[in-house]
């Protein structure tokens, strides 16, 4: 039998190779990912920020003032607020609108290709796009105001969407879960297709109605999923920055729409306030992975 | 039908198609990269100059010599290349004298554009933190000049002032930047750490055609007791404001004519209108002796309350949009008085953007009826935010180099070709106002805007520049946005505004702060300066 030659031999049993092969990737993370993310650490421990005339390195520990006053910042806590509301809203209404459209494209119809085509796009659009659109049909004399409210209300029916917080913010949710659904839509449609037939056609044999069958029969089998998509969502809206920036820039006045990933912005790139936005960035961050490691819970299984 | 039989393709097979066409494909592409004749570098001369001889031509002459002398020393290699950070859109008024830079000195430019205003910012004082040298020059807005030039990003250009002469000054009457301007874009703590590109002053820009309307004018004199004419005060400005938007005057698609525009919003409201009147009223930013904020003084009150009782009147749009809506609105015939940048009078008069064409007059921002040693003077202000300057990065391998075609570029023969051009720069040295140069402004601009402009630029003051300035100035206009939207009154809005600014002078150092302020009062116009002393508030 022929032998394979030594080169080949190495490579098929060292480690030393597998994990060489590994370098140019740990390189990029570690420049990419954890020294930046070190810096971060060390700076939410400094006062400095690019006006202080030296260089970050220089900076001397102060400890954790930029945490106390963290603790102490009523603006941190309102963003923190209004983009818990965010998700709070967006989220439910995007899973329930997401949920009902799946449910409607499970059975056959003609032109569901091209529909559910046509559904995937707004997520396929960049946020800032979306943004910019829903910030021009929210003017006061933007398609929403002219081709749906005068029709219906009159000229006083007209709304000035961005000089209210409420409205403002109303505006920026209604941009957000247009974009978004879709992507709900997808996950669960996915989930809802790969049930297995013979399961609905049981419960149909034994008389359970369609609503019955969707509580009992699709939604526990795609629990996982479900949850999941939640996940990825819930964090995602969490996040929400570009649509807010583009549409109200926190406003109007001052910053009734700010939300956090906005607030951290201004922190870092308006006021150079950067050892603060590193602290807060920190404790949003500490706080996300808390939030989101109590929601993967139920779908750790335990394996005997 | 039968079903059409499946072609099989081997593992084996697979690999070698893709395999053979991948080498195929390198080999092709190396032999083809070989075969191909080097690229001819050509400049082809499309640009069509017009160059006006006229006074100040030293100023471009000393920075070609310049330029030539540091490649003769060595100091600069031939061929050495300035790159130019600059907001994208804009690159008119620099682009097309690339060429001509490289013939005359034998060094080449090349612009390094960003997508918006704040992209410049944000990249610019990236690089303050990062040092590499990847921009020799920058554009950016004198708001920013104490931001890079704390945080080291911009150099000292004092010494280049002195050893090639940009003529500013009054002992250049003829050719300077017109003063105040030329110190207040460029000088930071009695240095000189930028050039001027730009005229940013805000003018009064209104309907002719409606203001001057004999039927109108009766209607207002009956109604206000007085003749209808260019408002000269901020009370005036209410009158007739609500006059014509009381009028339900309707534009060509059908909308309602506003009675004015005045950016209320909350990116620019405070340092375009709301400074313009505050100052108008006598009112300083922070007090010059402990660096206190004095916004919530009585003036800063009446200055917001003259916004919020303006809104009724004012275009939806002022309250919400970005700052080209004012543009797009008035070009659109839709607000009767507004004030901008001296660029909404070139948009104003092109019949592709305009429907307002020769109904435009321009005017001195209006003021506030003060009292000053027992007189009641009118003081009228007018301010300049945001004004382009050019700046050189301390970073920079070749500094001087980068002084040199800052100081070419707008130099009186070069400047009156690259400023008439469409784009971010706008009429500035006293010499352009006159013959020999006069004829291509009054083309870009008209020849009343032009009598009125050279005034406004005298009566003008700074954007707030001091280190921390995007910060303070960010908070302002919230707050007075939040009173325009009446979530706010105005003393709340100002009272939270002063509240705000204390913690970004302690934390960026109030005798520092002091200091740069201090040389910022100096920079305001006479006028002001002695309302303020009339006032108590400087000594």
């Amino acid at each position: 039998m022929k032998r394979a030659p030594r080169l080949t031999q190495w490579i098929r049993k060292t480690e030393t190779f597998k994990k060489l092969s590994t370098l140019p990737l740990n390189f990029v993370l570690n420049f990419v990912l954890i020294v930046p993310f070190a810096i971060m650490i060390f700076l939410s421990f400094t006062t400095w920020e690019p006006l202080s005339g030296y260089d970050w390195w220089h900076a001397p520990v102060a400890g954790v003032p930029r945490f106390i006053e963290a603790f102490g910042d009523a603006r941190l806590l309102w963003a923190f607020i209004r983009t818990t509301v965010f998700v709070a809203v967006v989220l439910p209404l995007e899973f329930l609108l997401g949920l009902g459209m799946a449910l409607l494209f499970l059975g056959d119809f003609r032109g569901k290709r091209a529909f559910t085509s046509v559904l995937m796009y707004p997520m396929m659009m960049p946020w800032v796009v979306v943004g910019l659109g829903f910030y021009l049909m929210f003017q006061y004399y933007g398609p929403v105001n002219l081709l749906l409210l005068k029709p219906m209300f009159g000229e006083g029916g007209m709304v000035d969407w961005f000089t209210n917080a409420v409205l403002a913010f109303g505006a920026v949710m209604i941009a957000d879960i247009w974009q978004w659904t879709p992507l709900m839509f997808l996950i669960i449609y996915a989930g809802l297709a790969a049930v297995p037939r013979r399961l609905i056609e049981a419960a149909q044999v034994l008389g359970a109605s369609s609503a019955r069958i969707v509580a009992t029969v699709h939604l526990p089998l795609i629990k996982p999923l479900l949850v999941v998509a939640l996940i990825i969502r819930g964090l995602e809206a969490f996040k929400v920055f570009d649509i807010v920036y583009i549409m109200t820039r926190g406003g109007p006045g001052v910053n009734s729409t700010e939300v956090i990933s906005l607030y951290v912005y201004n922190l870092s790139i308006v006021y150079h306030n950067t050892s603060y936005a590193c602290a807060v960035s920190l404790l949003i961050m500490v706080a996300t992975a808390l939030v989101t490691r109590l929601a993967i819970r139920p779908l750790e299984v335990k394996v005997e | 039908m039968s079903k059409p039989e499946e072609k099989k393709i081997s593992r084996r097979t697979y690999l070698q198609v893709a395999g053979g066409t991948i080498v195929g494909l390198a080999v092709g592409g190396a032999l083809g990269y070989l075969a191909t004749p080097p690229k001819m570098v050509t400049t082809t001369e499309t640009e069509t100059y017009t160059l006006t001889a006229g006074p100040g031509a030293g100023v471009s002459d000393r920075a070609v010599a310049g330029a030539k002398q540091l490649v003769a020393s060595g100091a600069v290699p031939a061929g050495a290349t300035l790159k130019l950070l600059h907001v994208a859109g804009s690159k008119n008024n620099f682009e097309p004298f690339f060429a001509y830079w490289e013939a005359e000195t034998g060094t080449k430019v090349e612009v390094v554009t960003l997508g918006g205003e704040p992209d410049v910012y944000t990249k610019a004082m990236a690089e303050a933190t990062a040092k590499t040298g990847a921009f020799d020059i920058i554009t950016i807005f004198s708001t920013w000049k104490g931001d890079v030039i704390e945080s080291g990003l911009a150099k000292d250009l004092t010494d280049y002032y002195n050893k090639y002469n940009p003529e500013y000054g009054s002992q250049y009457p003829d050719t300077t930047v017109i003063e105040p301007l030329a110190d207040y874009t460029t000088m930071y703590k009695g240095r000189r750490y930028a050039v001027d590109l730009d005229a940013d002053v805000f003018t009064l820009t209104y309907r002719k055609d409606l203001l001057e309307n004999p039927d109108y004018a009766s209607q207002f004199r009956s109604k206000f007791g007085y003749d209808l004419k260019v408002p000269d005060t901020w009370e005036e400005v209410k009158d007739v404001s609500k006059f014509f938007n009381e009028l339900n005057l309707k534009a060509s698609d059908g909308e309602k004519v506003y009675g004015a525009y005045f950016y209320a919003d909350p990116g620019w409201a405070a340092f375009t209108t709301w400074l313009c009147i505050f100052v108008s009223k006598g009112g300083i930013l922070f007090s010059p002796t402990d660096m206190k904020a004095m916004i919530n003084t009585q003036e800063g009150i009446d200055a917001t309350q003259v916004m919020a009782d303006l809104v009724p009147y004012m275009h939806p749009d002022a309250l919400s949009m970005d700052w080209a809506s004012l543009y797009k609105r008035y070009s659109e015939g839709k607000a009767v008085l507004t004030m901008a940048w001296p660029s909404l009078i070139k948009w104003a008069q092109d019949p592709s953007t305009s429907q307002v064409v020769g109904k435009s007059g321009s005017a001195l921002a209006p003021g506030s009826r003060v009292t000053v040693g027992g007189k009641e003077i009118l003081l009228k202000a007018a301010n300049n935010p945001v004004n382009w300057i050019g700046v050189v990065s301390n970073y920079s391998k070749y500094p001087e180099l980068g002084y040199l075609f800052w100081q070419w570029v707008v130099s009186p023969v070069i400047g009156a070709d690259a400023v008439t051009r469409v784009g971010i720069m706008d009429i500035h040295r006293n010499c352009w106002f006159k013959p020999p140069y006069r004829a291509a402004f009054e083309k870009a601009y008209t020849p009343q805007f032009l009598d009125v402009f050279a005034d406004c630029i005298a009566h003008s003051f700074p954007d707030l520049m001091i280190k921390g300035s995007s910060e303070y100035l960010d908070k302002l206009t919230k707050n007075i946005n939040a009173a325009c939207v009446k979530s706010k009154t105005p003393k709340a809005a100002v009272d939270d505004t002063a509240k705000d600014w204390e913690p970004i002078t302690d934390r960026l150092g109030r005798n520092a702060q002091l200091e740069a302020w201090k040389s910022m009062i100096a920079l305001y116009p006479a006028d002001v300066q002695d309302v303020w002393k009339a006032k108590g508030y400087i000594s």
